[in-house]
Parts: structure tokens; C-alpha cells; sequence
């Protein structure tokens, strides 16, 4: 009767089990946004050695509560006396639904203990049959004889235990310690490579600020010179030929300003150094020729280089909203939680952005890799996109003025 | 015209007061930073206040800051504000109280030294006057909305310079046409934009704004 209890209350758990799983995979979607980097780990990432823990763990638990160290011999902790089970049929269901509440939350740690309770398990197994008997009965006949009936099923069990321990072990610990050791391979070898980059791309800006320099306003300013100075011989012979000199002179003047300007911002905009990121993509939202809106939760500001490499990948993104995609609206989202600062932006466009084939974005990534950061594209042919750019980092907060 | 005026760069201050000067403005005090000018400001009550955006100690928009900071003390005080750069965000900010009596343009503007004056005089008779690439933005940025497709290319050259602060014959001048012409098209940019009509240049220069930005 009770047996039947148990198996009622296993099989309703089985059923469960996935509707719960279904749930908290949903839930983690949802908490995501946008189902672009989900950070609760799931089942399958750990594989059947995190399914095992809910089992082991009871077992580890309630051995322990309530003492079946004597496994191969008789009374209510006996692993083969099916009488004590029943009377924990309550703990047992307990222990197990934790346990498996907790595995879903923290699948490593529980494939931990699944592999480290499997093999213990095994060995205590296998110290029952093999050494505690002799000591414990002291080679009575009776004792001993009893003993060997049960001898072929405790070594099979703990034969299979511990193998099946050794197994886990290298599916869960070793090879989370082989990951450390070749993930930080892998970092140094990332952050080797964003390097280079960095330095690459900051040399090839310089040169391309040179050459605009050289051909706009320093060109500009060089005939400025030139026709001041024809104008100042001319001014007393012909004063109207000078004054006309003198007018082109003021429109030249003028060029190489808006050249500078163009310049400047390209470098570092000037709303980005006066008010911060915050408003800097409110601005950009502003001169954006299709309608964006702000949601900006910013306490404080970014470091100087992430604000600017953030500000210049959301206009990259902005301009590729409007030209590209034929938005109509465009959400921008701005906040910074437990260290990290993400920048979310949606349109309605067409879609079918591809990050790999535009160099604009990849740019952008590169830039961002320096300081660690990401950007990721969701954009489905017929719409909608999203982007998500996140770059850990701690926020600071503005002096107070004295003025 | 009693003219306070803020910027920090010796050789533009100075030149802008040789300007001032010259087309007859009477500069009663010429600071260099952001705490002068709001105490000038308040002190002096001018009848405008010429101001740099960027100026010490921080040299980000103190200029800004303290312009509107003596508006709110002096409301409706004309202020005139000047960048190397616009930002329709510090536009904005300006026109929010909705005051009148504001300007907002490039440094560059100063180089044609009659539009300049027009536009300081404009301002301190409470128009408001916006820069042209400000207002180019907010023309590109409603280029979807249908109404102001409705407008036709002359109605939109008109819209343009309206909302530079312009008045009726000013646009008249500069575009080369009559004022009756700049009349009429006025009448329909207001009918196609839904707009209320009106014959006061600072409303008319508001309305139009505040269409465009809203």
C-alpha cells in the first residue's frame, strides 16, 4: 500500500518535472528580454549527471537522518527492508522535491554533489560487504553466513556506485576545473586579440583625423592666408577687389569651422563630455530622423572610454535603423545593474541586420571587446531588431559644485 | 541696448564687444565665467545677455546652466546663447518655459555681423530665435509626418526661416518675393499644420516649434 504511495508520488513528480522545467525556461526568456543572453543555467547544460543529484542527494540526506549504515543487515535502516521507507515516505518526498528544486537553480553544484554522493555511496557499499561484516560478527558462523547471501547484490551495487562516481566526477568536477583552467586560456588569449585590435583601430582613426585635417581645415586656412594677404596689397589700389577678397575670406572661415565641428564630434562629442552618456543618447535620440524614445536610468556616469565607445555604437545603430531598416519607431533603453551597463535598443524595421556583413557594428564590437563588452543583434528578416549592448563596468558620480 | 555678455576666450570677447559696440549696444558687463554671469545677470538686469555655452571651471554648458538659472530668478529675461556647436536637446531646455524671448545659435552666425544684430534685437524684443541647423534637424526628423509633407517646397523654405525667428518681410527679403507672397503662404503652412493663426512673430515662431519638436 504504502509502495504504491511512493511509486503515485514519483510518477506525479516525473509528470511535473517537465511542465516545471517548460515554466522556469519561459520565465528566464522573459527576464532575458529578448531571449538574447540567458544567464539561468538550464538542465541540459549540465547533462543527466545534474539529473542524478536529486536521487543521491535523498539518499545522502536521509542516511544520514535516518542511519541506514547497515546496509546488509537487518532492521529498520536495512537498504533492503522496504518497512523503512514507508515511514519516511514524507521526508523522502520532501528531500526529493528540494532537491530537485535545487538542481534546476544550481545545476553545477548539484552535479557536485550527485557525483561525490554516487561515489560515496559505492565505497560505503562495498565497505559494508567487503570489511564490516568480519569485524562486526566476529566470524560467527551464523553472522557471516547471512552476510555472503546478500554478497553478489552489495558488490554489484557497489561496484556500479562507484563507477558510476568516477563517471559523474569526470562529467562534473573535472571537467569544470578543465574549463577554468583553458577558460582563462581562452580570456588571455581574447583579451591579447581586443587588444590589438584597440590599438589597431585607435592608430587608423588618428590617421584618418590627419588626413582630414591636412585636406579640410588646414587647406582652408592656408588660402585663407593667402587671400588676406592679396587682399591687404590690394586694399589700397582696389578696395572693391579686397573687400570681395575679404568676403570670400569670411565664407572660408566658416567652412573649416563646420569641418572642425564635424570633426570634433567624430572625435568626442561635445554634448557627450558636457552632460554624459545619459544625455548624449538623449541628444542622439533628438537628431534622429526617425521618432526614438528614451528610458534612461543612469545615477551616475560610465568611465570617459566606455561612455564614448557605448555613444558611438548606439548612433551606429540609430543610423542603421533609420537608413537601413525603414523604421518607424525606435525604443532606447539605458541602465546599469550589479555592474553592468546595458544599452537596449528596438526598431520595428524590416530586419535582416547582419552583424558579420556590416562593417559598422563589427566596429563597434571590436571597440566594445576592449572593455570587455558585447553587442548582440536579434534581427529576423521582416523585423523586428533588437540590440543589446552590455559592458561591465562601475558607474561614477559627478562631483558636487562649487559654483 | 544694454548687453551683458559671457565668453571666456579673450579675442572672441573682445571682438564681440568691438561688434556690439559698432552697431550701437551699450556693453555693461563682459564676464568670463559662469558664476560673473549669473551675479551680472541678476544685478544688472540687462536688456539682454549674450552667452557662450562652454565656460570655466568646467568648460561643459555653465553658460547654459546659468542662463537658465537667472530665468527662473528673472523670468522671461532675454537671453541669447552661443555654441560651436547646436544641440536640439540645449534647445529644448531653452525654449521650456516658454517665455519667449530666447535665441540659440552658432558661433559661425556672428561672422555676418547684421543678421547677428537682427537677431540679438529680435531677442531682446521677446522673440525667439532658433539656428538654422536646429531647425534643419527637426524639419528632417518630421520629414515622415504627414503634414509637413503636405507643404510645398517654397511653404517649406518659408517654415524654415519662420522658425529662425523671422519676421514676415525678413522672409520676404530673403527669399525674394513679396511680403503679401509670405503672407499667403504663412496662412496655408498654419492651415495645413493645423496650426492657430497668428500675427505675433514670437507666437507664430512657438507654435511652429513646438510643432516640430512635439
Amino acid at each position: 500500500m504504502a509502495f504504491l504511495g511512493l511509486l503515485i508520488l514519483c510518477t506525479i513528480f516525473v509528470l511535473s518535472a517537465p511542465r516545471a522545467v517548460t515554466k522556469i525556461w519561459r520565465f528566464a526568456r522573459e527576464q532575458g528580454t529578448g531571449a538574447l543572453v540567458i544567464r539561468v543555467p538550464l538542465l541540459r547544460d549540465v547533462g543527466w549527471g545534474a539529473a542524478l543529484a536529486p536521487v543521491t542527494a535523498s539518499f545522502l540526506v536521509l542516511s544520514g537522518t535516518f542511519g541506514i549504515t547497515n546496509v546488509g543487515g537487518t532492521g529498520s535502516g536495512n537498504l533492503f527492508n522496504a518497512k523503512s521507507i514507508p515511514g519516511d515516505l514524507f521526508y523522502t518526498t520532501l528531500v526529493l522535491a528540494v532537491m530537485a528544486l535545487y538542481t534546476l537553480v544550481r545545476p553545477r553544484p548539484a552535479g557536485y554533489l550527485a557525483a561525490a554522493g554516487l561515489t560515496g555511496i559505492g565505497a560505503w557499499v562495498l565497505y559494508q560487504a567487503l570489511v564490516l561484516p568480519r569485524s562486526t560478527y566476529d566470524y560467527e558462523w551464523y553472522g557471516w553466513l547471512r552476510d555472503q547471501l546478500y554478497l553478489p547484490e552489495l558488490l554489484l551495487l557497489g561496484t556500479a556506485g562507484l563507477a558510476g562516481g568516477f563517471l559523474l566526477t569526470r562529467r562534473t568536477i573535472v571537467a569544470d576545473v578543465r574549463a577554468r583552467r583553458y577558460g582563462l586560456a581562452a580570456q588571455v588569449e581574447r583579451l591579447s586579440r581586443t587588444r590589438a585590435e584597440a590599438v589597431d583601430s585607435a592608430a587608423a582613426e588618428l590617421r584618418r583625423l590627419e588626413r582630414d585635417l591636412h585636406d579640410g581645415a588646414q587647406a582652408r586656412l592656408v588660402a585663407l592666408g593667402i587671400n588676406l594677404r592679396t587682399a591687404e596689397k590690394l586694399i589700397d589700389t582696389s578696395p572693391g577687389d579686397a573687400k570681395a577678397l575679404v568676403a570670400d575670406c569670411r565664407e572660408a572661415s566658416a567652412k573649416a569651422l563646420s569641418e572642425l565641428r564635424g570633426l570634433v564630434r567624430g572625435i568626442y562629442p561635445p554634448v557627450l563630455a558636457d552632460r554624459g552618456l545619459g544625455d548624449a543618447i538623449k541628444a542622439l535620440a533628438l537628431d534622429c530622423p526617425v521618432l526614438a524614445l528614451t528610458d534612461i536610468q543612469l545615477p551616475g556616469r560610465p568611465p570617459a572610454p566606455v561612455e564614448s565607445a557605448v555613444y558611438f555604437a548606439v548612433a551606429e545603430v540609430l543610423n542603421n535603423a533609420a537608413k537601413h531598416a525603414a523604421a518607424t519607431a525606435i525604443q532606447i533603453r539605458v541602465a546599469h545593474a550589479r555592474g553592468l551597463l546595458r544599452v537596449q535598443v528596438d526598431d520595428d524595421g524590416v530586419g535582416g541586420a547582419d552583424p558579420a556583413s556590416g562593417t559598422g557594428l563589427a566596429g563597434m564590437e571590436r571597440r566594445l571587446g576592449a572593455f570587455d563588452g558585447i553587442l548582440a543583434v536579434s534581427s529576423p528578416v521582416g523585423g523586428p531588431t533588437i540590440v543589446v549592448i552590455e559592458v561591465p563596468c562601475a558607474l561614477s558620480w559627478p562631483k558636487t559644485s562649487t559654483s | 541696448m544694454r548687453v551683458v555678455l559671457a565668453e571666456d576666450f579673450y579675442l572672441l570677447r573682445a571682438g564681440l564687444e568691438r561688434l556690439l559696440a559698432a552697431h550701437g549696444f551699450t556693453v555693461i558687463a563682459a564676464v568670463d565665467n559662469a558664476a560673473d554671469l549669473l551675479t551680472a545677470l541678476l544685478e544688472e538686469k540687462p536688456d539682454i545677455a549674450v552667452v557662450d555655452v562652454r565656460l570655466p571651471p568646467t568648460f561643459t554648458d555653465e553658460g547654459l546652466r546659468a542662463a537658465i538659472e537667472a530665468r527662473r530668478q528673472l523670468p522671461g529675461l532675454p537671453v541669447l546663447v552661443l555654441s560651436q556647436y547646436v544641440e536640439q536637446l540645449y534647445a529644448r531646455e531653452l525654449l521650456a518655459d516658454q517665455g519667449g524671448a530666447v535665441g540659440y545659435l552658432l558661433k559661425d552666425r556672428v561672422f555676418n555681423d547684421d543678421q547677428f544684430t537682427d537677431a540679438i534685437r529680435a531677442v531682446a524684443g521677446g522673440g525667439t530665435v532658433m539656428d538654422s541647423e536646429v531647425i534643419a534637424k527637426l524639419m528632417t526628423r518630421r520629414q515622415r509626418d504627414e503634414p509637413v509633407t503636405r507643404l510645398s517646397a517654397r511653404e517649406r523654405e518659408v517654415l524654415a526661416l519662420m522658425a529662425e525667428g523671422r519676421s514676415n518681410s525678413a522672409i520676404a527679403q530673403r527669399l525674394f518675393i513679396s511680403d503679401k507672397a509670405v503672407g499667403k503662404h504663412s496662412t496655408n503652412i498654419f492651415a495645413k499644420l493645423n496650426l492657430p493663426p497668428s500675427e505675433d512673430d514670437n507666437r507664430r515662431v512657438l507654435a511652429v516649434l513646438a510643432y516640430l519638436n512635439q
